[in-house]
């Protein structure tokens, strides 16, 4: 779905035209029907209590029909003991076509209403996204609890560095072409191919059509937090897992895996409590699979199960390794997580990424030294500090303005928003009022007001745009192979693979990437594994293929 | 046509009788199985990483090949088999009741060649039962695999069911004839025998077959075992409704060649003719026609729905298909060999039994290349075809190769086993031969006599 449309209807602004059309034809006042069909999308994400929603409406309804023939509050109660609330009534009125919707308006008395009925029934039965899921409302019914561990990536800030596959098979000690995380480029046929790029891990899909075919259980979605893992006790290598992924996640380990269990629980770099195999269920579902079983990205439970240290829960090896933050690893369901931060407002997340982060930062001691003799007033600030530029200082406070809660909560780009708090800081301190108009209108961030005009603060609008034009917007937001129904927990931003996209070579080639393992070895990359690696253990390999 | 009257002596032949061309035929095929085993455990040494299969993605292999697609093909051969049997009871084709019991034990051989594949494919063999009967009340729900599993074992238990009890009359009436040395099998396989219940056995037998045929499309061959791949959606080559018709006409081309392979041997080796008649192998090579024409039926249906105005995954799928060479030439060896069966359906002239096994070792030939191509091709042109290393590459090795050897022997020892233990034609068959002799030959010599001048000319 495309970020710049603003309409609140998930069919997009055309269709909420063509609603509002259909409006206008009818005797009623269209305004309110609009009002109404935007607010009753909000009943359908739970932003809106259904009773709130009858209330707030009430006497504009009266006003208009003369009569409140929608569901009201005791009917509403009636309506959940029956059938399962106004919102299945709504679900139940979602039109076929413009006469049946029409039959509808006339039915409840209200128009407007129905506009969003409509709305709503197509975010119901159609594809899940972000707004969906942010909310913990959404199409993912199949599995409760508050988390769901899952990734936003940008793949427009990835540079194909291949530091993730590099962490994850040096975090997971796995054999040379078992690339349980992998980065590709591609062409699309298009003549701009330099955004062409997919970082692809396991989906860790709500409705994972892996374990859904698996004869044993082996391969299960864990309650607390929805990874979906493979249990190598269980496991029986049948590989119907792999056949029925439609990602090719999956890699099998077809002989004895090069490092030992034994090797990885004496791994001296491990100082957890756990010995990155077991998770806190004591079931074996991470590092590298046994011979004979099946194995994929885990979204490293020992990390989530907090075996590894508690600073590494909520984190994965690939996302610590990413250089330019591509990867966001957190949980799906919460609203404050990283990935659901950076998808709510990719532009700010960005720019807070280039801004705030430690090796970006200007130091603080460096600073305060430098405005040691400076005056107050931006220009001299400015002027005085060696490492902060009025560009820096206009991101470091769009970002701010944009931000709810600015600095606070357990995310880790928190990190980067403290951060920029103590540089505001040290220029508060210094006597510099960020706040105040001369700042802000200084930095583009807030209108001059008129002479007559109270100054207003800081402008929102501005500040997006800013960040915007620093950071850039994502060409589009998406996720893998939506219409296979697999619900999947990571989102995309960026380009999304065409059904003629075709591999190409990246900046980095896999055979040039080498990964430490428990036992120090320290081999190189596979990209292809049958070949480069299988292929030896073929009895009378013919070197031809079907 | 011979003059011969089929006797109980002569389907005693093959039990009273010890040659060294059996114990040739015998060693043969027992160092087939041996040879295979030794591979096996080779494999369960080394790990499946002495087969030709890879990952399907960036992996560049294919994650199923040699090992699933003769799974299906022996199911098919098996549900063929009982299927063949079925009919014969049921719809009262009398005409092949010298076959239905070498149809049934096709049937057993095929599913035990089956399920060997199943533990042959598995990374860990040995959690077969631990893992998958453990999980049996939760995966059902979900799991192909467990339903073909499933259905696989009722199919066995079915099948040896209706073996088992035909088996009994005949060994019971025949127990003076055979050898002292089995007298422990006889006892357990007559157990509790009565005559009052041959009535009762013809009954369940019927009940049996009925089930069989009603089971066959909607559950068996024409149902799981298709939905083992059928039902996912990112594997085009594999997708859609068309998988359950078109695996039911292999299954049943494959059971018919199957038959009259055998069929065919036994003749020949126990001199036959007036049991297993020319009749009956022109009757077999006729259906052979049928279902060879509906299979081929089939194949146009699903490629002419992806190449012609796509989605482009099916479209890529379909392409891929009829491009392949092996594929070109299973069919073309397929379609000649409908030709063939039409031609002599019109020319009797054209017959031959030569011709008829030939026609039959064809349409194995095809089937079990079809199959295997079916699965592999499945990862050439995945929906998700973003990959370098997609279409992977795969070859069966060696010893995957050795598995059709091994399973061919072991079905081949099957028959030399049972040969020597119990009828392969059974009691029935030559009493109906001889019983209603009479009016049958009479019928049979005026047709033969009717068609003569055209075999002739």
């Amino acid at each position: 779905m495309s970020t710049d449309d603003e309409s609140f209807h998930p069919l997009g602004q055309e269709w909420e035209d063509e609603l509002e059309t259909m409006l206008d034809d009818t005797e009623y006042d269209s305004d309110l029907g609009m009002e109404m069909a935007k607010d009753a999308m909000r009943v359908t994400k739970g932003e809106l209590s259904e009773a709130d929603f009858h209330e707030k409406y009430h006497e504009d309804v009266m006003d208009e029909f003369g009569v409140d023939d929608r569901p009201t509050e005791e009917a509403y109660e009636e309506a959940k003991k029956n059938a399962g609330g106004f919102a299945e009534m709504l679900k139940s009125f979602d039109g076929d076509g413009d006469e049946s919707r029409r039959d509808v308006m006339k039915k409840m008395g209200v128009g407007a209403a129905a506009v969003g009925l409509g709305a709503w029934g197509t975010a119901e039965g159609g594809q899940p996204n972000v707004a969906d899921e942010s909310g913990g409302h959404a199409t993912e019914a199949h599995r409760e609890g508050d988390t769901q561990w899952g990734m936003a990536i940008d793949l427009e800030r990835c540079d194909g560095c291949l530091s993730c596959v590099q962490a994850c098979a040096s975090e997971n000690n796995l054999d040379q072409g078992v690339n349980w995380m992998y980065v590709l480029d591609y062409e699309d046929g298009g003549a701009d191919t330099s955004q062409n790029r997919l970082v692809r891990p396991c989906q860790h899909c709500t409705d994972a059509p892996c374990e859904k075919v698996c004869p044993t259980t082996a391969r299960h979605t864990r309650d607390k937090d929805g990874l979906v893992l493979t249990d190598y006790d269980v496991c029986i290598g049948c590989r119907y897992c792999q056949v029925a992924c439609p990602y090719g996640v999956n890699y099998f380990q077809w002989d004895e895996p090069d490092i030992s269990t034994e090797e990885i629980a004496a791994d001296p770099e491990n100082d957890g409590e756990g010995d990155m195999m077991v998770d806190d269920r004591d079931r074996w579902v991470d590092s590298r699979s046994p011979r004979g079983t099946m194995s994929k990205c885990t979204m490293c439970p020992s990390r989530q199960d907090g075996l590894s240290g508690e600073d590494k829960v909520g984190t994965s090896a690939c996302e610590d390794a990413c250089p330019p933050d591509a990867i966001q690893f957190g949980n799906m369901r919460d609203e404050e997580s990283d990935p659901q931060r950076y998808l709510d407002n990719p532009s700010r997340s960005r720019t807070l990424i280039q801004v705030g982060a430690e090796s970006a930062i200007p130091e603080v001691a460096g600073l305060e030294e430098d405005l040691a003799d400076a005056d107050a007033d931006l220009e001299s600030v400015l002027e005085a500090s060696q490492d902060l530029d009025e560009e820096t200082l206009q991101l470091m406070k769009a970002t701010e303005i944009v931000t709810e809660n600015f600095g606070e909560g357990d995310a880790d780009s928190v990190d980067y928003e403290q951060n920029i708090i103590e540089i505001f800081d040290v220029l508060e301190e210094h006597g510099l009022d960020l706040d105040s108009q001369e700042v802000l209108v200084g930095l583009d961030l807030a209108d001059e007001p008129d002479e007559d005009e109270e100054f207003e603060g800081a402008d929102e609008l501005d500040a997006q745009n800013a960040l915007e034009a620093f950071a850039g917007t994502p060409a589009s937001n998406f996720r893998l192979l939506e219409d296979v129904g697999t619900n999947p927990n990571v989102a995309y931003l960026g380009n999304e693979p065409g059904p003629n996209a075709e591999q190409v070579e990246g900046p980095v080639a896999y055979e040039d990437t080498q990964y430490e393992r428990s036992d120090g070895s320290e081999p190189n990359l596979v990209d292809n594994r049958k070949e480069e690696i299988l292929d030896e253990g073929t009895v009378g390999d013919a070197g031809v293929s079907l | 046509m011979s003059t011969k009257t089929p006797s109980k002596a002569d389907i005693l032949r093959p039990i009273g009788t010890f040659s060294k061309k059996y114990l040739a035929v015998y060693s043969v095929a027992a160092l087939g199985l041996i040879a295979f085993l030794i591979a096996w455990a080779y494999q369960l040494e080394k790990g499946l990483i002495v087969t030709g299969l890879g990952d399907w993605g960036t992996g560049g292999g294919a994650t199923w090949g040699l090992y699933i697609g003769a799974f299906i093909w022996w199911v098919g051969v098996a549900h063929g088999g009982i299927i063949l049997s079925a009919s014969v009871r049921l719809l009262g084709m009398d005409r092949y009741m010298p076959v239905a019991r070498i149809a049934e034990m096709t049937t057993i051989g095929g599913l035990s060649a089956a399920g060997f594949y199943i533990l042959v494919h598995m990374g860990r063999p040995d959690r077969m039962v631990t893992s998958v009967l453990g999980h049996f009340h939760i995966t059902v729900n979900n799991s192909p695999l467990v339903w073909d599993v499933t259905v696989i074992t009722a199919y066995f238990v079915l099948s040896a069911t209706y073996l088992g009890l035909t088996i009994r009359y005949d060994v019971n009436r025949l127990r003076d004839d055979l050898p002292d040395k089995f007298e422990p099998i006889y006892k357990i396989i007559t157990f509790g025998y009565s005559e009052k219940e041959d009535e009762i056995i013809q009954r369940m037998v019927w009940w049996l077959a009925a089930a069989v045929i009603i089971m066959a499309p909607l559950l068996l061959h024409g149902g799981v075992i298709p939905w083992l791949f059928s039902l996912l959606p990112a594997m085009p080559a594999w997708t859609g409704g068309i998988q359950g018709p078109m695996f039911l006409s292999i299954a049943l081309m494959s059971a018919i060649s199957g038959v009259m392979i055998i069929s065919y041997t036994f003749r020949r080796v126990y001199n036959w003719e007036h049991i297993i008649t020319d009749d009956i192998f022109r009757g077999l090579l006729l259906w052979l026609g049928f279902f060879t024409l509906l299979f081929l039926w089939f194949q146009l249906q699903s490629v002419l729905n992806g190449a012609f105005l796509g989605p482009l995954n099916t479209q890529h799928a379909a392409e891929g298909k009829m491009a392949h060479p092996a594929y070109q030439v299973a069919m073309t060896m397929i379609f000649l060999t409908l030709v063939y069966i039409f031609l002599q359906a019109i020319r009797p002239a054209l017959f031959s039994k030569t011709r008829a096994l030939i026609a039959s070792c064809a349409i194995l030939a095809g089937t079990l290349t079809e199959k295997i191509l079916f699965v592999v091709e499945g990862f050439f042109p995945p929906t998700f075809d973003i990959y370098t290393a997609t279409p992977g590459t795969y070859f069966p090795s060696l010893i995957e190769i050795l598995s059709l050897v091994g399973t061919v022997s072991l079905v081949a020892l099957l028959f030399l086993n049972l040969a020597k233990l119990v009828p392969v034609v059974e009691l029935h068959a030559i009493e109906h031969l001889t019983g209603d002799h009479g009016h049958e030959h009479d019928h049979e010599e005026t047709t033969k006599t009717e068609t003569e001048p055209e075999v002739k000319a």
